[in-house]
């Protein structure tokens, strides 16, 4: 499902900074996969390669067997949107906008008719328990149910790979494990594949599959057999 | 200071554009002001140096209005103890005939007699300036140029001049060349020197002086002459100091000057709007740096002093950049502005360069600094209430609360209350002035919930245009009120001004038209010079016999137009035969009985004044006017008020009789002729010519020519409004691009969210673009409305203060249609940009940005 | 201002110049025994001008810096005594100014009157007197040099005798009693002690000598020693000034009312 090849990333600038190099990694569909590592070792711009937002400076990526690497940047943002639902450590919700609107966003730019954008974006709100919260501004909400909103827009069109950055990191435990049990069931359920940076320990370990990254290099690649 | 160059510096740098058009609302403020102001100080200047240097050493000078005075004059002034010298001399325009030369001033005085007065000096010097005094006097077509002309022109002693002349075109004789400097640099060296004696002769004055120049002796008071010489003239001749002379053209300027001030005070006003929004801005960016600053021990009053002190550079900035401009501005003005004072007065007083005064720079600097800083007050006191724990949690934003909606809801109803109650109490112009402005601070107050309504109005024609961009735009529209209100603000009140000064315009040029139609029927126009307004060659009253025996000519009307000193102010005199006026013209009375008006006006027991005489001077029907005459005053009741545009100061209708009774002046300015029926135009016309075109000269207009000429005046003077309406349309894209380029930096985030989430390129692009319309299309909206409101205040204003005349309400709907495809169009072009950077940027940068 | 004006006495250039000087002229002598004062000399120089009438035809040649030559013609009629005079200057040449006259009267109290008539525009104006430096009508004379001047305007020095043209003169320095009376801070005068004519007289500024006339051609008119030619070197134009008189006779009768300003038109 997603491939690297030899992917590195550095950025010039007065000094050049090599945030990942060398990274060959394969992720089968219906993965969940956490990755690891200290601050600035790499994790971010990993996800943002494989999530498109941002372009490898060496190697190959490969997304369904497509190489992202020869694509326009229209192109590349269509394999976004049909194939990759993001969730941010701050939700990057739209504070203008409901939360039934927010969800609605992605389906919008799919050019989906106005109804039937109305009941997906219910049926998402649904699906993460909100739909008390329908007309609800992001402000009106906690910190977990905003991540909640964050992710049912992820989910918008049942995108076969999601991808967190840190989903929990501006949580409280409590609530993190709420959304982590979220994202687990989802994956679940849609069979989606997942891929989770942490750097919390435990939600790490609640991953079959745990990648750990220093230094923009990869230094360990652990499955389990069995979910723990 | 430190916190200034580390913080300020530092996002300075970050947001460049941003920061420059910030600069740039101030810059626009103050170039108007400045430019407009600068130009019009510039042509005054220009026209005091020239009265100076024709002045020369006068102390005072005496006129009676337009018509001139006997020569015995002379010897009673003379004659009035204190008098050291009393110099005649008589000012006359006519044209050169030579190509691009235009119309040249010839200054006759007294050249045997005491030229002690004079700045020039034919005597003295190197080389004379007249090559013979005694065959210069004893030739009456000797001319005296100056250098420059004459360089101009090719010409030395001894050439030949033609000059067009109450007798024809004649030929002169150039016996003397003014050395540069002094007199010979008044008008840009347009003016020549004639002894006055020969110049009576030649411009058929008959035995009448213009003026007298007068020095006193030494040791005595020029005020005590003055009121000397004023008692033993009597009240019909105006002694006053040459400073005050050209009064009628700084009225004029006047005029100009306040419709300066009104243009600039909004561009100003829209630059402070500019400055609030993006400050406003910035502190809602910058709070995680203000509450990491608080946390680090910063106090509000350092928070609040950072801003001000940003805002305080930006309006330096701002108002030094502006004054350059505006001199730029000036330059280009200063020019139009002399060519409209030349169209009208004849010679124009060409201003050499533009003066910057220290005065109006040092105001247009702390004008600018202050609008800088009060327009940052409010931001940076947000700025200082950031509470620090708050601002360092990522994500938070700030929305307009209801609450406060509903304090600005209160407070627009608090200020129409307060217009309408200063409008409905009659009295001074203060009021009306501050019924405007509290009208316009309403309007201001009420743009975030009436662009509110309108963004959701607009939101299913957006979605209809484009549906998933449209639905985004418009729901930005409606959910940042904050972010669309400034921009709608700016350019509502941008186009408020263009309402107001394009309806200005347009009444001004219905009413004009109408009184073309209604009181300037004739169908013939003889006059002594191509120009209507040069009042330098007068008819005697023979020609008028002469009209009278060309066949198909029904009536010809003499008139007769003198300035003359009313209420203190030079107004014109306009006289005639008001029997041929009652039968002949169909002016629409104001006030009054049209019958007992003429028969009052005609028998002497009354006058008919203007409309804007009486609303200037505060005249009513019925009021008794005093008319200063060679004959003592004259003291007529208003029998009637009628439209009439003949002078902007106002003018007065009297009966030829009367004139010539007090003035003892029985020539003509004017005939107007009415013909036959089957008589056509140019029949008659060369028919006229034919008999008086040999030995009188004179010209025949058609009434065609007449109104063109009317309008074409109307017209220059309206350039000046057509500039300024330049001058707010550009301050309206001005207002969209700044509100724009920071709304994307603003939005960087959430159109990174945009595009992360699967917006493509063109859909980001479309959606600003849209936006950006969307912006423009509700100023639109606000702008016209508001508009017709300040239209209504611009002429009120008008009619009581400056012109007195009563405007019609007309809206705009020309321009207003001309300027919706412009105001969309530059609303999408400044979207442009914006959306471009906000596609181009580092997605990565923009999700992370906050 | 007012003291220069009413000190002004004009004539006609050619009466002027004659008799200003001797007018200007005076002697100090050391005894009134020995010979007589400069005031005296000067007094007496005047005296011996006195006539009631005088007639002549003028040719005015000024010749500038460039060496134009400019000649102008008039016939100059005069009567009254001298300081209550009345002259009249009618211009016969060139044909730009024949007809050009202008009517002088002289009072004995203060400055004269003085009418221009011009044919051209068929006026007569009044012509106030310009600055007392002011050229007379573009030749080298001034206002001042053509005044019929009191007196005891100045005071006079008798310098030392010199000849002037081969006749010995008296060698007088006239200053101004008041400085701002006169252009000149210092004028000489050469008064010829056989006739009492007045055969040179230079004008300072100063330490300039801005204008010098020359009288000569002197001859005895009716009893009356009268220079005939007069050249003006005026300095600063560097142009010369040339006047002669022509058919001068003295004593001629003349009418009063010839001399007035509707004769001025009539005749014009």
């Amino acid at each position: 499902m997603i491939h690297l090849s030899g992917v590195g990333k550095t950025y010039e600038g007065k000094r050049k900074v090599t945030a990942l190099e060398d990274v060959n990694l394969s992720i089968e569909r219906g993965e969940m996969v956490s990755i690891v590592g200290p601050s600035g070792s790499g994790k971010s711009t990993l996800l943002n390669l494989i999530g498109g937002l941002d372009r490898p400076t060496a190697g190959e990526i490969r997304i369904d067997g497509e190489a992202l690497g020869g694509l326009r940047d229209d192109q590349l943002t269509r394999v976004r949107r049909d194939k990759i639902g993001f969730i941010f450590q701050f939700f990057n919700l739209l504070p203008t906008l409901s939360c039934l609107e927010n969800v609605a966003i992605p389906l919008h730019l799919r050019g989906w008719p106005r109804k039937k954008i109305d009941e997906r974006a219910r049926e998402l709100l649904g699906l993460v328990r909100l739909e008390h919260r329908l007309t609800h501004l992001p402000e009106e909400l906690s910190g977990g149910e905003r991540q909640r909103v964050a992710i049912a827009r992820a989910l918008s069109v049942y995108p076969p790979i999601l991808l967190a950055d840190e989903p929990t990191g501006n949580l409280d435990t409590h609530t993190g494990a709420e959304i982590l049990a979220l994202i687990g069931d989802l994956h679940q359920r849609l069979g989606a594949t997942v891929l989770i940076i942490t750097h919390d320990r435990g939600v790490a370990e609640s991953c079959p599959r745990t990648i750990t990254i220093r230094d923009g290099a990869i230094t360990a690649d652990e499955k389990k057999l069995a979910p723990a | 200071m430190i916190l200034l160059k580390l913080i300020s510096w530092q996002y300075f740098r970050k947001h460049v554009v941003r920061s420059l058009l910030t600069v740039a609302g101030i810059v626009l403020g103050v170039a108007v002001f400045v430019g407009m102001h600068a130009a019009n100080q510039s042509v005054l200047y220009a026209f005091r140096q020239t009265v100076t240097k024709i002045a020369g050493a006068t102390q005072l000078q005496i006129s009676a209005g337009d018509s001139g005075f006997d020569e015995s004059v002379l010897d009673r002034v003379q004659a009035v103890p204190g008098v050291r010298v009393a110099a005649p001399a008589i000012e006359a325009v006519v044209n050169t005939g030579l190509r691009g030369q235009g119309n040249i001033l010839i200054l006759g005085v007294d050249m045997v007699g005491d030229r002690g007065l004079r700045d020039y000096d034919f005597e003295n010097g190197d080389e004379d300036v007249i090559d013979d005094p005694l065959v210069f006097l004893a030739q009456p077509d000797s001319i005296i140029v100056t250098d420059t002309f004459a360089k101009r022109n090719g010409l030395t002693t001894g050439s030949k001049l033609p000059l067009t002349t109450m007798e024809g075109r004649r030929i002169f004789t150039v016996r003397g060349i003014m050395k540069p400097g002094g007199l010979a640099s008044a008008y840009g060296g347009n003016l020549a020197v004639m002894d006055i004696y020969n110049a009576e002769k030649v411009f058929g004055r008959g035995r009448r002086f213009d003026r007298i120049d007068v020095a006193v002796k030494d040791g005595q008071r020029v005020e005590d002459v003055q009121r000397r010489i004023q008692a033993a003239l009597g009240s019909g001749f105006t002694v006053e100091q040459p400073s005050a002379r050209g009064e009628q053209f700084e009225s004029v300027s006047r005029i100009y000057s306040l419709s300066a001030n009104i243009t600039s005070a909004f561009a100003l006003f829209i630059g402070m709007f500019i400055i609030y929004n993006t400050f406003s801005i910035a502190v809602t960016q910058r709070r995680s740096e203000i509450g990491i600053l608080r946390a680090l021990g910063a106090s509000r009053a350092q928070i609040r002093a950072l801003f001000l002190g940003e805002s305080l550079l930006t309006g330096i900035i701002g108002a030094a950049l502006g004054i350059g401009f505006g001199i730029l501005i000036a330059r280009g003005l200063t020019g139009y502005i002399s060519g409209y004072l030349g169209e009208v007065y004849g010679v124009a007083a060409k201003a050499e360069a533009v003066s910057t005064d220290p005065v109006l720079i040092g105001f247009a600097l702390t004008l600018g600094i202050i609008a800088s800083v009060v327009a940052a007050l409010i931001p940076a006191r947000n700025a200082a209430a950031v509470d620090p724990v708050k601002a360092l949690q990522k994500g938070g934003h700030q929305l307009v609360s209801e609450s406060e909606n509903r304090r600005r809801q209160m407070l627009a109803a608090i200020a129409i209350a307060g217009a309408l109650v200063c409008m409905m109490i009659p009295g001074p112009d203060a009021l009306l002035f501050t019924s405007d402005a509290l009208a316009m601070v309403a309007a201001l107050l009420l743009t975030p919930t009436l662009s509110h309504w309108l963004s959701r109005a607009l939101r299913p024609i957006l979605r209809a245009a484009r549906p998933v961009e449209g639905t985004l735009a418009a729901d930005s529209l409606i959910q940042a009120p904050r972010r669309t209100s400034g921009t709608v603000a700016a350019l509502m009140l941008s186009l408020a001004l263009v309402v107001s000064l394009g309806g200005m315009a347009r009444a001004s040029y219905i009413s004009i038209r109408h009184w073309l139609d209604s009181a300037l029927n004739p169908d013939l126009f003889v006059t002594t010079s191509q120009s209507l307004t040069a009042h330098s060659f007068l008819f005697a009253p023979s020609v008028g016999e002469g009209l009278r025996q060309i066949p198909g000519i029904a009536e010809v009307q003499p008139i007769r137009n003198a300035r003359v000193r009313v209420a203190g102010t030079p107004i014109m005199i306009v006289t005639g035969d008001v029997r041929s006026f009652e039968k002949w013209s169909r002016v629409p009375f104001a006030e009054g009985d049209p019958r007992t008006a003429y028969d009052k006006t005609a028998e002497g027991a009354g006058v008919m004044a203007s409309e804007n005489f009486a609303l200037l001077h505060g005249y009513h029907l019925g009021d008794i006017v005093d008319i200063p005459s060679p004959r003592g005053n004259l003291r007529l009741p208003i029998v009637g008020i009628v439209p009439d545009y003949s002078d902007q100061q106002g003018s007065i209708i009297i009966d030829r009789s009367v004139w010539i009774r007090n003035w003892n002046d029985d020539r003509v300015n004017v005939y107007r002729i009415y013909l036959q029926r089957g008589a056509t135009e140019d029949q008659v016309r060369s028919a006229i010519l034919q008999k008086f075109g040999g030995q009188q000269r004179l010209f025949v207009l058609k009434n065609k020519d007449v109104r063109a000429y009317v309008l074409r005046l109307t017209d220059q003077w309206f350039g000046i409004t057509y500039v300024q309406i330049a001058v707010a349309v550009l301050v309206a894209v001005l207002g969209i691009v700044n509100a724009l380029t920071v709304s994307i930096t603003d939005r960087r985030r959430e159109l990174g969210v945009l595009q992360a989430v699967g917006g493509l390129r063109n859909q980001i692009r479309h959606t600003v673009w849209l936006e950006a319309i969307g912006i423009g299309a509700i100023g639109l909206a606000l702008g016209i409305g508001i508009g017709a409101v300040q239209l209504w205040y611009s002429l009120e204003i008008s009619r009581r203060d400056i012109a007195g005349i009563r405007l019609g309400y007309n809206y705009p709907i020309g321009i207003m249609a001309a300027l919706l495809p412009v105001i969309i169009f530059a609303a999408w072009l400044s979207a442009i940009g914006p959306a471009e950077s906000a596609v181009r940027g580092s997605l990565v940068e923009a999700l992370e940005y906050e | 201002m007012n003291s220069v004006r009413a000190g002004r006495r004009v004539a006609s250039p050619a009466r002027q110049i004659k008799t200003v000087h001797c007018l200007l002229a005076a002697a100090l002598m050391a005894s009134p025994l020995l010979a007589q004062s400069a005031r005296e000399i000067v007094q007496t120089s005047q005296d011996r001008t006195r006539a009631n009438s005088e007639h002549y035809e003028g040719v005015l040649t000024v010749i500038d810096s460039h060496g134009k030559t400019t000649t102008k013609r008039w016939i100059y009629d005069r009567i009254g005594s001298f300081g209550n005079s009345k002259a009249i200057l009618r211009f016969t040449d060139p044909p730009e100014v024949k007809g050009v006259a202008l009517l002088i009267i002289n009072h004995p109290d203060r400055a004269s009157d003085q009418w221009m008539w011009r044919p051209a525009i068929e006026r007569d104006t009044r012509v106030a007197l310009q600055d007392r430096s002011t050229r007379f009508f573009g030749t080298g004379f001034s206002f001042e040099d053509l005044e019929e001047r009191d007196v005891d305007q100045f005071d006079y020095a008798l310098l030392n005798q010199e000849s002037m043209d081969g006749a010995p003169c008296w060698k007088i320095v006239a200053t101004p009693k008041q400085a701002k009376s006169s252009q000149y801070t210092r004028t000489f005068l050469w008064i010829r002690k056989d006739n009492y004519v007045l055969a040179m007289m230079q004008g300072w500024s100063k330490n300039r000598m801005t204008r010098s006339i020359h009288y000569t051609n002197i001859a005895r008119v009716q009893d009356i020693w009268t220079a005939r030619r007069l050249e003006v070197w005026d300095a600063e134009r560097r142009s010369t000034t040339v006047l002669t008189l022509d058919k001068l006779q003295y004593n001629t009768p003349m009418r009063e009312q010839d001399f007035t300003v509707e004769a001025l038109r009539r005749l014009g």
